[in-house]
């Protein structure tokens, strides 16, 4: 602010994020506030004018912290601040609910030597709702600080707040604040560091406690500030002596240190909190108990999948037949108005038929997205994610990975480049390896449209089978290529479970239409330059069904290999269009059988060329073999040309190897 | 060991919710969800960032039809510079 500010005494507002520490600023300063930077760092900072008694005071409001480590900008800015002595009076925000982790910050403040400290214990309301009781008196005589209760948000206590600031910052409040006790060995190094510093100006400007407590957990900043004026010899001495107590502890003492304060606390909050009534196992609770279980949980998990491929299929079928209805009308009533044969085909076979393919799937789609995003509205999907992670661990994949394997179910480029998170190289290359064995959307549309043609009456069924066998592919191949292709070690996790929620419509929809515009965006770039093509190729340089056009003789020249999975030329050809984008699998029988647009009847002329065995053989395969060229770009990009080429040759050995199996065992079983 | 350190082991172990971190230790699951922020800010665990960084930087994502499947609740990882130093 301006230098009207200067000479006026300093208020800083500390604490935990979200502890109506800035519902306490407003509250002080009105809407006298300046918004900055702090110098030099890109974190916000906020000061406010407060008027108090004709008095006026500049509050600083420090970014919300969890501790007073050097690990972020935050913490390093919130820190410094105090440490330097800029602040008259500290007010630490508490939040009364969640009492331990605050007041793990507050001990830190207090163990920085800082005397002029007033603690608002916050959201007190929300903390007597969860039946927690204060001893205010005893609270203030055991930290030895004052202690206002407060309700930022009714503006409860504030005035009392105002008051106990402004008595602070005259002096006439003066705290005795606790400081935290450590085991004797600690004790013992810190003052054995701290007889070291007494020797140093270090002493006139900062508490030499906590300068030797920060020393003794290897704080970086402070190395670097001791450095100063110890010198090298004198700091490796006084380090040599910390590693002899590390090796006592047998770890580093940060989280020693740590430890023993958080349980300091713990025994100091006795003193001062009792909690009444019992804790009772909530809903949540007791539906989480099946959810997560180990075994519970995975049947939860399929049978979850299954009801909610059961609820597209039931609502999305009759529409979508109804849509492939209204392509192929809009192809007849333009078809007379095209007098060139070549671009009549062009635009009714090849535009209209290629693209009204994929995008009559549209409502199957759009009602999958909302599906999804009931479930991640609800909070199931952090459950899923639990369940999943378990499984994958016993697969040998680090539990980071889980993040690029749900990704994968969108689509599997942003899911290979989201493997960047991991920092394990063994992770990263193994997740980026199996990735595309994960059905992403695209080929979503596939597995629906020969679910619901060849098996109407276990159409769920199918699909969610084709899905876990993809996903037990994807698991068996990270156990497979992590034994014998990349070794290293796992990176463990742990999940926030959110509680369960009714989704709110709105969201569901607007997140499921934002999602679902990106498919029809795809259909009207992607699919639709492929549909030109698969045209092309199809009727040059004759119409297909002579032997002789492009994509016939493509077909022909595979058909030998993929015959041994039962599928003809024409299966041939759209595999390989769809390594374009999946959906060309479909668009190209399409334009191959000439009936692109009506689902319906491609449907028929496809059960009449071949056997659900082969289709769902097709299926797998369409889901297992090469990734789109975007996916292999994405892994070239990520992982090099290496890597792409051994994603390119194990998934293609891999479908080859499942669809021969499958196909044979299915015929002798007479299938 | 202190309950920052039987959280840290029980991550370790393979426990991945904080609901069940709070049953092993027989303490709330708010106080789980604190040791956590704690143990965040002095770099044992880091928040993994989920789904939407990798999707901003994708160049499929004008025509991509699903890139944004996420969840609510927060995903914590182990950092392995810090562990047990």
């Amino acid at each position: 602010m301006g230098s009207f500010t200067q000479g006026l005494k300093v208020i800083a507002l500390a604490g935990n994020p979200n502890v109506g520490k800035t519902t306490i600023f407003n509250a002080l300063t009105g809407l006298r506030q300046h918004v900055g930077n702090w110098p030099g760092v890109t974190v916000e900072k906020k000061e406010g004018i407060m008027e108090y008694k004709g008095e006026e005071f500049l509050v600083v409001d420090l970014p919300g912290t969890y501790s007073l480590t050097a690990h972020a900008v935050d913490e390093l800015v919130a820190r410094n601040f105090i440490l330097e002595g800029n602040a008259d009076v500290i007010v630490d925000v508490v939040d009364a609910s969640c009492l331990m982790r605050n007041l793990f910050l507050t001990m830190e403040i207090l163990e920085m030597g800082v005397k002029n400290v007033v603690i608002a214990l916050n959201k007190i309301d929300i903390a007597k709702k969860k039946g927690a009781r204060f001893d205010i008196k005893k609270m203030e005589k055991v930290l030895g600080i004052p202690v206002i209760p407060t309700n930022a948000k009714s503006g409860q206590g504030l005035d009392e707040l105002r008051r106990v600031i402004k008595a602070a910052a005259e002096g006439k409040i003066v705290g005795n604040p606790i400081s935290p006790v450590y085991d004797e060995p600690i004790e013992r190094e810190i003052e054995h560091v701290s007889k070291v510093l007494e020797g140093t100006p270090l002493v006139e400007k900062y508490n030499v406690r906590w300068l030797a407590i920060k020393l003794l957990t290897r704080d970086q900043e402070v190395i670097k500030l001791i450095l100063r004026y110890l010198g090298q010899t004198k700091m490796d001495e006084i380090l040599q002596h910390i590693s002899e107590v590390e090796e006592y502890y047998k770890r580093s003492l940060d989280i020693v240190i740590a430890n023993q304060k958080y349980e300091f606390i713990d025994k100091l909050m006795h003193q001062f909190v009792t909690h009444f009534g019992e804790v009772r196992e909530t809903l949540s609770d007791q539906l989480d108990k099946i959810l997560t279980h180990p075994v519970y949980g995975i049947i939860s998990l399929l049978a979850v999948f299954y009801a909610l491929f059961k609820f597209v299929f039931t609502l999305g079928t009759p529409i979508q037949e109804w849509l492939g209805g209204v392509f192929d009308a809009l192809g007849s009533s333009i078809a007379p108005h095209i007098g060139d044969e070549m671009l009549r085909g062009l635009i009714v076979d090849g535009m209209i038929g290629g693209v009204g393919a994929v995008l009559s799937f549209f409502p199957l789609v759009f009602l999958l997205f909302i599906a999804m995003a009931i479930l991640e509205d609800s909070g199931y999907m952090a459950r899923a994610a639990t369940v999943m992670e378990r499984i994958m661990r016993k697969f040998g994949l680090p539990g980071k990975s889980f993040i690029p394997m749900v990704l994968a179910f969108g689509c599997n480029v942003p899911a290979v480049m989201a493997t960047r998170t991991l920092d394990n190289e063994r992770d990263r290359i193994l997740t980026m390896l199996i990735n595309p064995l994960v059905p992403c959307s695209a080929r979503m549309v596939v597995i629906t449209f020969l679910a619901g043609a060849f098996f109407s009456a276990h159409q769920a069924l199918v699909a969610v089978g084709i899905y876990a066998i993809s996903i037990l592919l994807a698991l068996l191949s990270a156990l497979f290529l992590g034994k014998f292709l990349i070794k290293g070690e796992e990176s463990p996790f742990v999940i926030e479970l959110p509680d369960y929620l009714v989704p709110a419509w709105k969201s569901v929809i607007i997140h499921s239409w934002e999602r679902s515009k990106e498919f029809l965006r795809k259909a009207g770039t992607v699919i639709l330059a492929g549909a030109i093509a698969i045209w092309y190729l199809s009727n040059y340089p004759a119409p297909i069904g002579g032997g002789l056009s492009y994509a016939e003789k493509l077909g022909e020249a595979v058909e030998p290999f993929t015959k041994l999975m039962g599928l003809d030329w024409r299966a041939a050809v759209s595999l390989i269009f769809g390594i374009i984008a999946k959906e060309n699998v479909i668009a190209t029988y399409g334009i191959i059988y000439g009936v692109g647009e009506s689902e319906v009847a491609l449907a028929t002329l496809m059960k009449n060329a071949m056997t659900p065995l082969q289709a769902f053989v097709l299926g797998l395969v369409t889901t297992l073999y090469l990734p789109c060229i975007a996916t292999i770009g994405a892994i070239r990009a990520e992982g090099g040309n290496k890597w792409a080429a051994v994603a390119v040759i194990y998934n293609l050995a891999l479908s080859s190897i499942v669809g021969i199996l499958v196909y044979n065992i299915g015929l002798l079983l007479g299938l | 060991m202190g309950k920052l350190e039987e959280t840290l082991r029980l991550i370790k172990e393979g426990v991945s919710n904080s609901k069940e971190i709070a049953r092993r230790m027989d303490i709330s699951v708010e106080e789980v969800e604190g040791i956590i922020k704690i143990l965040e800010s002095m770099g044992y665990i880091e928040k993994v960032e989920f789904g939407s960084p990798a999707c901003e930087s994708c160049p499929l994502k004008k025509i991509c039809p699903g890139s944004c499947i996420h969840f609510k609740g927060e995903i914590y990882q182990l950092r392995k510079s810090n562990e047990y130093k």
